[in-house]
């Protein structure tokens, strides 16, 4: 390791030079791709980003030249494009010796767009701060007044402004005068504070709104379709290095608005990179970044990422296996990460068998995979463990915990023969390698008796529309909308139009019992809606992020299902091919995997897109993408940090160390020891790995975190390490007594091999390797007169089944 | 009201591994520096905390308890407010509760009640979520509970795990949080109150002496030298201090022997009561006065919707009789000064009796008990309406209360933690604590 290190370090200083030069500009790139102002106020303000070939980008907003082709029909306000009158025109920006050219268009330039409650004054009192939910947006107010979160019910707060207490939060007569100017300005007593002033945006929109008599919107009001947020990506180089933002709401009359003014800013790390209120971005310290506007429902964000100034880094030459590496090497550069060598042999035998099918390496194993000397056998050995079993059981158990395979103590509701039912069910899918868009469909469209078809069991574990709806949005698409029942989702795209149209699919799924009752029949009701309790209005189905389906009279599940489990969907081959990475990495791309929303953005994005089209273009055969990650060099990538990643935890520079999961390591010790154990409905010898039910465990099992499957949550499965489980690794049952029933060292012994030899089996069973040489000195000082050898081995034996190396997958 | 601050409990993911390592690359937020100045500023802050309790014992009722059938009756409203009990005296004049506690009666002069005790989650999980954490669950960032919080701040004592619960762990919001996983509670794992109970794998398996034993913690520390120099992270070092607090209480007589209820006399365990309230709160007191920290046990069901006359009577009167035998028995022994006993539970019950002769789930307010450890001893600290609906005078919010155990127990509740993304987080957001209960 530490030679590793010194070669790492004289690369970096042989190669000073070739940093010192400064970084050629490779591209330009002007925000947003066109102009289009639509009424006199209109305006659109423009960012000019130009990338450097270190990877580095810089905001030339203010450097670069911009010209209008036709001064009559537009003019330049610093970098603001402001109309003069009708026709079509362009912008051309210069810099660095490159030119883009913007096309520009004016309408309607001497139309006055009419005022708007929900266009003009709810953006304002949301830049404002004024509906949050420690201000007036809270459930009951403050200071005895109360307006919906964020804005998303503007008809009530419409109501609220001008008709509670008496209209006296509005004054026609003196408009300047209206107390929710007043409050706001800060001129009256206010808990909140001054939140807007005499002459800004914000305070002229929401008095010019009262001075035309605060009316009412018209019915059918353009509404918010989509938000972009320009620039996509920033790498700023050094603290205070800035880079403005640009934000363009586009509406549902095809008009589009720079709302950049009246967004609100935020970002997930202020240390790295700080939004003011007009969108400009300040760089901190080194890190990552993701800097939001919300507007209207929609939150939408931009990475940004900063790099220390003047650091010299050279990207040194490592291979790529696959599209993986290039991805995540395309990731390391720009933030100047040298990824770590890759593991050896063993290291990488014992990974791969733990991950793909659970199981430790046999010694054989071992010594054949480290001793062949050819080319390409760790492409081999991933392809061989593809095919085995254990890599079925594996995922028939992630899939269990998924779809919450777990007995209820009341038969009727969700028995133990309904549980082995669902299992074996579930096994035949992933055993006959069904693709898992067909097999999803299957479970969402699931009819008839339960016993008949298992997989109508995904309707009677969970009997409620709403949690169903949810459940099928976290586990399928990694979102979490629970907060969307109650009030637009604050930091995610989903409004609680969103979630009860979502649950609309589900609302007809009838239920009732077969002829055994322990048997539920899930049929068409044909009848049944899920109610918006603000609006009291059914619901159509609508699917999640996506277009109101033309049902046809079908039943809404296969509707659901045909656009669920496809390519339409942008959400589902992304969140399973995350669930797999996560798998193998112990970290999703977007972590944790079922935690996916516009404020918890993917670490890699490209890398993410690229994992779901493959899936998709494997037609989500994840075997196939189980080979593209687990033959790529990252994770092939040794624990041990260099200078540059140590403290990397999201861009899989180098491997993470896992605890073993539960069930895994309970196997793991039987394998070792040669003892078996006994679950309820498995014959002797089963794996733990195997069990159906969530409800059947052991003391073992739930000390070291099985998911008891009560919660589809990805945080069933525990992996924290606890005082009860090193308690246990001591002084309990499990691995003392396997260690004396299983009698491996005793029978060794017998076999006529030396106390080293022996030694060396049993390294190679628990850790994969045999001993350092330090090691075995170290070990051999025990072995001391009158001690028996078998005692010593014994106790070899136990200290190698508490080590960290065999608890942990690394 | 700034943005930043109201978007700070929405926008993070936990990922408990992360949050140890100031100073990733990842995820850089603060730099070391500024967190060890906001760290001294904070311990300038608290320099003057007065540490009164040395440890706290936390009896959780899970479920609701009714505050009317509890500490506090509501004996002048109408029938279908009052409910099926009637009131009784106590040692404090003009404070009465209900007819089944009636042994937690004659101590009242040696604890505080409040009957303030407000929030807003009428769901069990989220009611039990602020009494665990003092925080409103979110979404996006999972609080440390506070015997974790105790645990991260105070660490180890007299080889005694600093953070006990009794028997399991009564919620998952008594767990880590965003705090490393080093820091989460040890369960017990049986019952004390079950006939042959022992706590698993303290004692040295047959054939393994101290002697064997300790060359086998030789021998485990030359096997895993070699990997401990390869790679640090949170699960890592987790695992390294759960193994040195495993040693310590193995080779430690006294600690292993805290967990032997039955080393308590028989007439003390018969005055707790040869049941779960009794033995758990026993062996409660035993833990604490070992050197455990802070001691969560849970008792009960308290979701009485139905009947609440019989499930009180059924549910009360052993928590009763061991409650006010904890109290004297703490205050014999000269603890009960250095011991704060905290009564809680997520929520009351609705002011009126519904149809099925139960109560719902009411939390806007209810009553707790605070016992020792610096309480006033006698103390009935606010009160509820005239149907037990609302809180009178006095509120007591959670985050109030959460401010006064950890000021107790000698923690700034200000101060704050590293969450991931290295986002400080104060161990109380806005509580201030509640003086008046101070002795």
């Amino acid at each position: 390791m530490k030679s590793q290190l010194n070669r790492f370090l004289s690369l970096l200083c042989a190669l000073p030079l070739a940093a010192a030069a400064a970084p050629a500009l490779v591209d330009v790139q002007v925000f947003p791709p066109d102009v289009n102002l639509t009424s006199r106020q209109d305006k659109q303000s423009i960012v000019v980003q130009a990338t450097y070939a270190d990877g580095v980008t810089r905001d030339v907003t203010g450097e670069a030249k911009l010209t209008l082709g036709n001064a009559k029909l537009a003019k330049l306000d610093k970098a603001i494009v402001r109309p003069l009158a009708d026709g079509a025109t362009e912008l051309k920006v210069s810099f660095g010796g490159k030119t883009i050219t913007l096309p520009v268009k004016v309408e309607k330039s001497a139309v006055e767009e009419p005022v708007s409650f929900a266009k003009d004054v709810i953006p304002a009192i949301t830049k404002s701060g004024c509906n949050t939910g420690s201000c007036h947006g809270t459930a009951r107010g403050k200071d005895g007044f109360r307006i919906s979160l964020f804005g998303y019910d503007p008809d009530g707060d419409y109501q609220r402004f001008t008709r509670e207490q008496l209209t006296r939060r509005i004054n026609l007569a003196v408009p300047e005068e209206s107390l929710m100017i007043e409050k706001g300005a800060g001129l009256v007593q206010h808990s909140g504070g001054k939140t807007f002033g005499a002459g800004d945006e914000l305070y002229e929109a929401v008095l010019r709104w009262i001075k035309e008599g605060a009316p009412a919107d018209v019915p059918n009001r353009a509404k918010v379709v989509d938000v972009q947020i320009y620039p996509r990506q920033s790498v700023l180089e050094g603290k205070d290095a800035k880079q403005q933002f640009t934000v363009r709401a586009s509406y549902s009359d095809g008009t589009d608005r720079d709302v950049t003014t009246l967004a609100v800013f935020m970002s997930n790390n202020d240390g790295s990179a700080k939004p003011d209120k007009a969108g400009l971005v300040t760089a901190g310290v080194r890190g990552e970044a993701f800097v939001m506007a919300r507007f209207d429902a929609f939150t939408v964000g931009s990475q940004v990422l900063v790099v220390p100034k003047g650091q010299q880094f050279v990207w040194p030459t490592v291979k790529e296996n696959n599209y993986v590496d290039t991805l995540v090497h395309a990731k390391l550069k720009k933030i100047r990460i040298t990824p770590s060598e890759v593991c050896d042999d063993a290291t990488f035998l014992r990974r791969v068998y733990l991950d793909i099918i659970g199981r430790m390496p046999t010694t054989d194993e071992v010594k054949r995979f480290v001793s062949d000397a050819g080319t390409g056998k760790r492409e081999a050995v991933v392809d061989e463990l593809l095919k085995r079993p254990e890599f079925t059981e594996m995922w028939v158990m992630k899939w269990a915990e998924l779809l919450q395979i777990r007995s209820s103590d009341q038969a009727l509701t969700f028995g133990y023969k309904s549980a082995l039912q669902y299992y074996d069910w579930l096994e035949k899918q992933i055993s006959q390698n069904v693709p898992v868009d067909q097999m999803v469909r299957s479970l969402l469209t699931a009819s008839g008796g339960s016993f008949e078809n298992p997989a109508a069991n995904f309707y009677k574990v969970e009997r409620d529309t709403l949690k169903t709806s949810e459940n099928v949005a976290q586990v399928f698409m990694g979102m979490r909308i629970q907060c969307a029942q109650c009030h637009n989702h604050p930091f995610d795209r989903w409004t609680m139009n969103d979630y009860y149209s979502f649950a609309a699919f589900f609302a007809q799924v009838g239920r009732k019992s077969g002829e055994d009752p322990r048997e539920t029949v899930v049929f068409n009701s044909k009848s049944g809606g899920v109610s918006h309790p603000v609006a009291k209005k059914d619901m159509p189905p609508k699917f999640l992020g996506a277009e109101q389906p033309d049902l046809k009279d079908r039943d809404r599940r296969e509707v659901l299902a045909e656009w669920f489990a496809s390519p339409r969907n942008p959400w589902f081959a992304k969140n399973l091919a995350n669930i797999v990475w996560a798998h193998f990495f112990g970290k999703g791309i977007i972590d944790p995997v079922d935690d996916v929303r516009v404020s918890n953005p993917a670490s890699n994005p490209e890398l993410l897109d690229k994992l779901a089209a493959q899936f998709t273009d494997y037609k989500y055969d994840f075997r196939k993408l189980v080979r593209d990650i687990c033959t790529s060099r990252t994770y092939q990538l040794s624990v041990v940090a260099n200078p540059s990643n140590q403290d990397d935890t999201a861009n899989f520079a180098k491997a993470y160390v896992r605890r073993i999961r539960a069930e895994v390591l309970l196997d793991a010790i039987n394998q070792v020891t040669e003892t078996d154990e006994k679950f309820r409905g498995l014959p002797r010898g089963s794996r733990a790995v195997e069990i159906a039910d969530g409800r059947t465990t052991t003391f073992f099992l739930t000390t070291f975190g099985r998911a008891t499957r009560e919660t589809p949550c990805s945080c069933e499965v525990k992996m924290e390490p606890n005082l009860s489980q090193a308690l246990h690794l001591l002084n309990g049952d499990t691995v003392n007594q396997k260690i004396q029933a299983g009698g491996v060292v005793r029978k060794l012994l017998k076999e006529g091999k030396t106390n080293d030899q022996v030694m060396e089996e049993i390294y190679l069973r628990a850790l994969g390797r045999p001993p350092t040489k330090d090691e075995a000195a170290k070990l051999t000082a025990f072995f001391t007169e009158g001690k028996s050898a078998d005692q010593v081995l014994n106790d070899i034996f136990w200290s190698l089944l508490n080590a960290k190396e065999f608890v942990f997958n690394h | 009201m700034s943005m930043n601050q109201n978007t700070s409990n929405h926008l993070w993911t936990p990922n408990r591994r992360e949050f140890l390592y100031v100073g990733l690359v990842g995820t850089v937020g603060v730099t070391m520096s500024d967190f060890f100045r906001t760290q001294a500023r904070a311990e300038a802050a608290g320099a003057s905390l007065k540490v009164r309790a040395q440890s706290v014992i936390n009896i959780y009722l899970p479920g609701g308890m009714s505050h009317q059938e509890s500490f506090d009756p509501k004996y002048n409203a109408p029938i279908e407010y009052r409910g099926p009990l009637d009131p009784i005296k106590t040692e404090l004049d003009g404070v009465m509760f209900s007819e089944n506690l009636k042994e937690t009666a004659k101590i009242a002069d040696k604890i505080t009640v409040i009957r303030s005790m407000t929030h807003g989650e009428a769901a069990h999980e989220r009611g039990t979520h602020n009494m665990f954490t003092g925080y409103r669950p979110s979404p996006a960032l999972q609080y440390p509970s506070m015997g974790s919080v105790v645990s991260h701040e105070l660490g180890s004592r007299e080889n005694m795990p600093p953070y006990v619960v009794v028997p399991s762990l009564p919620t998952p919001y008594a767990g880590t949080g965003y705090l490393g996983s080093a820091f989460g509670p040890f369960a017990l794992g049986s019952d004390p109150a079950s006939g042959g109970f022992s706590v698993r794998d303290l004692t040295l398996p047959g054939g393994v002496d101290v002697k064997r034993f300790e060359e086998r913690r030789a021998m485990r520390s030359a096997v895993d030298a070699h990997f401990s120099a390869l790679e640090k992270s949170d699960a890592l070092s987790g695992m390294d201090s759960y193994y040195e607090r495993a040693y310590a209480m193995i080779s430690s007589d006294k600690a292993r022997a805290a967990f032997e209820i039955n080393k308590e006399p028989q007439k003390l365990r018969e005055e707790y009561g040869m049941n779960t309230a009794g033995q758990r709160m026993l062996l409660a007191r035993r833990l604490v006065e070992s050197g455990v920290r802070f001691v969560s046990l849970s008792y009960g069901g308290w979701d009485h919707h139905d009947n609440i006359k019989r499930a009180n009577e059924r549910t009360m009167p052993e928590f009763d009789k061991a409650f006010a035998a904890l109290i004297r028995d703490l205050d014999s022994r000269g603890m009960l000064d250095s011991t704060l006993v905290i009564v809680n539970t997520e929520f009351g019950r609705t002011p009126k009796i519904n149809g099925t002769a139960g109560r719902d789930h009411w939390p806007k307010v209810f009553s707790i008990v605070m016992a020792g450890g610096g309480m006033k001893r006698g103390h009935a600290h606010g009160t509820s309406d005239a149907i037990g609906a609302e809180p009178e005078d006095n509120p007591v919010t959670v985050e109030n209360y959460a401010a006064t155990i950890f000021n107790q127990i000698g923690i700034d509740p200000h101060k704050p933690l590293m969450s991931p993304g290295n986002r400080p987080q104060a161990i109380v957001k806005d509580g201030e604590v509640l003086k008046d209960l101070l002795a």
